[in-house]
């Protein structure tokens, strides 16, 4: 009964999604009193594996055992019983409702009637797991950090041993994060076994016993955290070794070609996202954009394409402010934008149509007549699909019926063959897979040759190192500095992001303002 | 002058508590996150089998019961096509609405002389009749606007407190309202979403096939012209919005709507007791009245848009599917 | 311990057209079926009711023309409203607000009749009837898409309470007696509709009258599938349908799409409304025939596809008409009997959706339970 030792075991799973592999042959298992975090890149099948702990999904084939009997989850109901707990990405919480009704909806003990005494109940249950909660306050009035310890205390509240936690660290800050690892190593000692899903290899090192990776929905090992190091662990999430083999041509730069001075823009729920931003981009360079998820990445992105209103500041194209014009003159400008959400289709493309139509959709239209020209799309579209290697049946096959990669080449293929002179791009990689990802590399790489200008927002600092010329690092939407690539490191660029360096203002030498600016002083005092 | 005004109000209540039945048998349903508009149809589902069980067995509770059974299958249909189907949740109520009642003319054409006759159920028509309350039917006015009716206005009133009180203050009704808010959310806990929404759905039909029976005891049975439901399906789906989604607001809801109703019948006789104070009655045409329920929840519709009212009861998943899968 | 279930669903990328034909003739087939049943309760022989539904009458009539002109007379708003109800659709706007729209053009063009109608040429007259039902239709539907837009005003519920205002605003102008109502009939003491004196010119082929409106509502439907498949703004439709953010990413001006479309849809009704009242000749409080609900239904059945429309609004009219057709010889059935089987029918359909949409797996003997 060697089995017994663990927690949980998970046999030969297997899940997919229409021809799509999520998960093949995984074997993974978590003991009783650790924490182990399960480490893979973007796509690499971690969210869909614990989806099938808590009951979310059903795998194909495979074998779970929990306490060392096999069990069936059928559904979140049964995962519960199992004392599993999952904390989603996103988190399933009802905004309506306080953080007290929150937990007790699931709870079916404790009587019929919903009870005063409740809320005073639910923070004595949380200030015995060592969290304080004011289980009063409506979920749509709660912090990120605060609707995350809601989650946690709602789990353990329904008496969860295995405590699953899908990226928890992606939308804190550094303060919040070491926070929540104190909580984890508690509930660790109290016998907990913790699986914590993650890309970010920092984070590995610090909290975990042991490390188990996934590569495309295939386990690779498990490994003790105390015998690994970052390298050994890339490699093995990587599947080759890290020098990664991202050429940057040189270019010699123009002139700025886009300059961005003091631009301010309200996110979704009217807090500042953007805050007094400046930046440039020259033709012939890519400059990365980095930070922590939600830094402000897609409402900068998004006021440059003219989708969202601009508070304050400028927006400079060749001399020219391109503040207050509608998306449509911006396009025809020559500035392509392209944003991968994290559902990859929302944003850029129209899943249910044809690739035909999806690249016609900047351009559809030009010309006086009322009809779509289908026969210039088509041989668009024709072009993208041989240059850029798209994978379909037809010109005429639904976008929402590719695989991802092939998604996305459809996407930035379109804005390539605009022509434009300046390409943001943000998160062009999302959920591709390696050999994809270099052909979008290699793609942004030719049209930098091009002499256009690349604003590249990414996530993978590796990929930003080697890709961009410079890199520019934001944090809750403010400048912390710009960067060459060739003279920085990943420590100085991840202290950046979290906020406890700043070199925006390094000696008087303000960064994020060209020498050679088209920006003049009678173009600001006019503003 | 006292009894044109005690009628007046006795009217109200007496002719609209088919309002309250459907809108609070909606609001269970909404509650979930189903969009039902097959509130008429099954309102005249209800109503057939209602009145024709009612009728042959002689026993007002047995109607009662059959309308709450028959409505409560076309409850099981919605979410059977809604939720284990995933079908349109607009389509498939629309679809009830016109099965329903043309279900209603099918039965009653087709039984022709064989409808049961309402005054034939002598045990109907009693248990129909307005209970006398001692004491409190002998009040003044009130005493016959208030306190002299029939059964099934103060089961209407009882379904309303009591359902409101079930999803306020039960832990099923939490869990009903995290489904409908956030179907996501509910099913993470473990609530089983299919089996409440199948659970509420039929429930809330159910009240609704009541109110039907209801309006087919009020016009006696009669089997001519229009059907016995005649909008008030409709007009419940209006003044659930009218209502907050409260089920006691909707008490309150059905007073007002039951108000403009009641005006049609009796502005002539008001206008002639107090002519006046009231004469202008007269010359309000009625079909301002009937239309007014609608207007009314139109501007408040707007209104609560305009307002984006943070203190709304509409739950925010309504009118949509829930799949788990769904990625 | 939980036990395996037996099966779970999964959403399926795509079907074959065959497999897709197969299954829904099936549901239709499952419908009748049950249709059957229902029949034979009441003592009705399914067989023969439904042999005289599908041919209308048409093998004994001595005078089948006038069979085929009736049935006209149903499909012509029907097909229109559904066609205007796609569009709407295909932009996932919920416009179920048909009845009143279609009302709405019934009072405007009866409006013009009645009041220019007697000092103008008839030709000028049935066009500007027609132009004015558009326009008051395509203004209510405006209204709404303004707030939709503007405010998010909930388009369903919304429409849905105007069917009833404007219903009851054309039965105010058939109720109410007055000087001022020049919808009335002024030689009759009790309240009715007047004659419009603009009925709707026919072609006479044989002993066969062919309405003009079927021409009218054949040239919209093409002309709406032109416009959906073709053109830019048709293009703009679709894009909005998928994903609105995409619309305006694309520098589309979603709202002013929205409001454009509706009022399109909304006008289209409204003249199906025109047309309606001007091959009638006079208005009605009935004269909807439920188009506006029916025109949901067979939007739906359609998938919204406008050749779709076109076939499910025959066969929906064909049953309409059928019924009526045969209550006169199976009094017992009444006509109503071709809404059941609507609803039978689209309950069937909905179901057959799902095998279409998604995909039962049954999970091979596994586990140690």
């Amino acid at each position: 009964m060697a089995a017994a030792n663990y927690a949980i075991e998970l046999r030969n799973i297997r899940k997919t999604f229409g021809s799509v592999v999520a998960n093949d042959n995984i074997n993974l298992n978590v003991k009783q009193g650790e924490i182990l975090a399960l480490l893979g890149e973007n796509g690499s099948g971690k969210t869909t594996l614990m989806n099938m702990l808590s009951g979310i999904y059903k795998p194909d084939s495979g074998e779970i055992l929990i306490d060392g009997k096999p069990c069936v989850i059928n559904s979140p109901e049964d995962s519960k019983r199992f004392g599993i707990g999952m904390v989603h990405q996103h988190f399933k919480l009802v905004d309506v409702f306080s953080a007290a009704d929150n937990i007790l909806m699931g709870d079916n003990n404790g009587g019929f009637l919903l009870k005063k005494d409740r809320f005073k109940r639910i923070t004595d249950v949380a200030e015995r797991f060592g969290f304080e909660i004011d289980s009063k306050k409506l979920v749509k009035n709660m912090s990120v950090s605060e609707k995350q310890t809601l989650e946690i205390v709602k789990v353990l509240y329904y008496g969860a041993k295995v405590i699953i936690l899908d990226e928890p660290t992606a939308v804190l800050t550094v303060q919040e994060i070491r926070k929540l690892f104190d909580v984890l190593r508690k509930m660790k000692e109290q016998g907990h076994s913790i699986i914590i899903i993650t890309h970010k290899l920092n984070e590995v090192m610090e909290i975990s016993d042991r490390v188990a990776i996934l590569r495309k929905g295939v386990y690779i090992d498990t490994v003790e955290t105390a015998s690994a190091t970052e390298q050994s662990l890339t490699e093995m999430m990587m599947g080759r070794k890290v020098d990664i083999n991202i050429e940057r041509p040189v270019m010699e730069k123009t002139a700025p070609l886009l300059e961005i001075r003091d631009l301010t823009v309200k996110g979704d729920e009217g807090s500042v996202a953007v805050d007094k931003l400046s930046f440039y981009i020259r033709g012939g360079e890519i400059l990365g954009v980095a930070g922590i998820a939600g830094s402000g990445q897609k409402e900068l992105c998004e006021a440059i394409a003219g989708l969202r209103k601009i508070e304050s500041g400028m927006i400079n194209y060749k001399g020219e402010n391109l503040v207050g014009l509608p998306p449509k003159e911006i396009i025809q400008k020559g500035i392509a934008m392209s944003f991968v959400p994290e559902d990859r289709l929302g944003m850029g493309l129209a899943p249910s149509l044809s690739i035909t139509d999806n690249v016609i959709l900047k351009k559809y239209s030009e010309g006086a007549s009322p009809f779509v020209d289908r026969k210039k799309g088509r041989e668009l579209a024709e072009k993208v699909i041989e240059e850029l290697e798209v994978v379909t049946p037809s010109t005429e096959t639904p976008v929402r019926l590719l695989s991802g990669g092939n998604v996305q080449k459809v996407l930035l293929g379109r804005e390539i063959k605009a022509e434009p002179n300046v390409i943001v791009t943000a998160y062009p990689v999302r959920g591709l897979d390696i050999n994809s990802s270099y052909a979008i590399y290699d793609i942004l790489n030719r049209e930098k040759l091009k002499g256009t200008g690349i604003l590249f927002v990414g996530e993978d600092l590796d990929v930003m190192l080697a890709l961009c010329d410079k890199i520019m690092v934001i944090c809750a939407g403010k400048l912390m500095g710009v960067v060459f690539s060739e003279k920085t490191t990943k420590e100085q660029l991840g202290l950046m992001m979290t906020g406890s360096l700043d070199i925006s203002d390094k000696n008087g030498k303000i960064a994020g303002i060209a020498k050679d600016s088209n920006i003049t002083e009678d173009c600001l005092r006019e503003e | 002058m006292i009894t044109t005004l005690a009628t007046f109000l006795y009217n109200i209540i007496f002719n609209n508590i088919p309002l309250l039945y459907g809108t609070v048998g909606e609001i269970v349903t909404e509650k979930s996150g189903s969009l039902n508009l097959g509130v008429e149809g099954t309102m005249a589902i209800g109503a057939v089998f209602g009145y024709i069980i009612g009728c042959w067995t002689n026993s007002l509770l047995l109607g009662v019961l059959a309308a709450f059974v028959f409505g409560s299958l076309c409850g099981a249909l919605f979410a059977f096509l809604t939720v284990t189907l995933q079908a349109n949740q607009n389509v498939t109520g629309l679809t009830i609405t016109t099965f329903g009642v043309g279900f209603y003319f099918f039965v009653g054409n087709g039984l022709g002389s064989d409808w049961p006759v309402f005054f034939e159920s002598e045990a109907v028509v009693k248990a129909f009749e307005p209970i006398h309350i001692p004491f409190l039917s002998d009040i003044p006015f009130i005493g016959k606007g208030l306190f002299s009716h029939n059964i099934l206005v103060y089961l209407g009133i009882a379904i309303a407190v009591l359902m409101w009180w079930y999803l306020k203050y039960t832990k099923v009704g939490l869990k009903l309202r995290a489904i409908g808010e956030n179907p996501a959310a509910a099913d993470s806990v473990g609530i089983n979403i299919t089996l409440y929404k199948y659970l509420n759905n039929m429930l809330g039909s159910g009240i609704m096939g009541i109110g039907g029976y209801y309006m087919g005891l009020k016009l006696s049975g009669s089997f001519e012209g229009t059907c016995w439901i005649n909008g008030y399906g409709w007009i419940s789906v209006a003044l659930v919005i009218f209502a907050n989604w409260n089920t006691a607001k909707a008490i309150l809801g059905t007073l007002v709507f039951g108000f403009f109703n009641a005006l049609q019948v009796s502005k002539g006789a008001l206008a002639y007791t107090f002519p006046n104070v009231l004469g202008w009655l007269a010359d309000i045409p009625i079909q301002l009245f009937q239309a007014l329920p609608f207007i009314i929840t139109a501007i408040v519709l707007i209104a609560s848009s305009v307002k984006k009212n943070s203190k709304s009861g509409e739950p925010a998943a309504k009118g949509l599917n829930y799949f788990r899968e769904d990625r | 311990m939980a036990k395996q279930k037996l099966f779970h669903i999964v959403k399926r990328d795509h079907l074959g057209f065959g497999y897709k034909l197969l299954v829904y003739v099936g549901a239709v087939l499952l419908a009748l079926a049950v249709g059957a049943v229902l029949l034979a309760i009441l003592g009705v022989d399914p067989i023969k009711y439904y042999s005289s539904m599908i041919t209308i009458g048409l093998p004994k009539s001595k005078f089948p023309e006038s069979n085929i002109e009736s049935l006209i007379k149903i499909f012509v708003p029907l097909l229109m409203t559904s066609t205007a109800l796609a569009l709407a659709f295909k932009m996932k706007f919920w416009n179920i607000g048909g009845e009143g729209q279609f009302i709405a053009g019934t009072i405007a063009a009866g409006f013009v009749a009645l009041k220019f109608g007697p000092e103008m040429d008839f030709g000028l007259c049935l066009v500007l009837m027609m132009l004015s039902a558009m326009i008051c239709a395509g203004l209510l539907g405006v209204f709404v898409a303004f707030l939709k837009v503007k405010f998010n005003t909930n388009e369903t519920l919304l429409t849905l309470m105007l069917n009833y205002v404007v219903l009851y605003v054309l039965k105010f102008f058939a109720e109410t007696k007055a000087d001022w109502n020049l919808f009335l009939s002024t030689t009759s003491q009790r309240p009715m509709f007047a004659n419009l004196n603009m009925k709707m010119p026919t072609i006479q082929l044989g002993r066969f009258h062919l309405d003009i409106s079927l021409i009218i509502a054949v040239v919209i439907t093409v002309l709406i599938f032109i416009y959906m498949k073709y053109t830019k703004q048709g293009y703009e439709i679709n894009v909005v349908g998928d994903s609105s953010a995409t619309a305006s990413y694309a520098g589309m001006k979603v709202g002013r799409i929205i409001i454009r479309t509706t009022f399109i849809s909304a006008a289209i009704i409204g003249l199906a409304g025109a047309c309606s009242v001007s091959t009638a000749n006079i208005m009605s409080t009935s004269i909807t025939n439920d188009v506006g609900w029916t025109g949901i239904i067979v939007a739906w059945l359609a998938k919204l596809n406008i050749w779709g429309v076109t076939v499910v609004s025959l066969l929906i009219s064909v049953l309409q008409y059928g019924c009526q057709f045969a209550g006169s010889s199976f009094s017992q059935v009444d006509a109503h009997f071709a809404d059941i089987l609507q609803g039978i029918i689209l309950f069937f359909v909905l179901a057959a959706d799902f095998l279409v949409r998604f995909k039962i797996m049954f999970h091979k003997k596994g586990g140690n339970d």
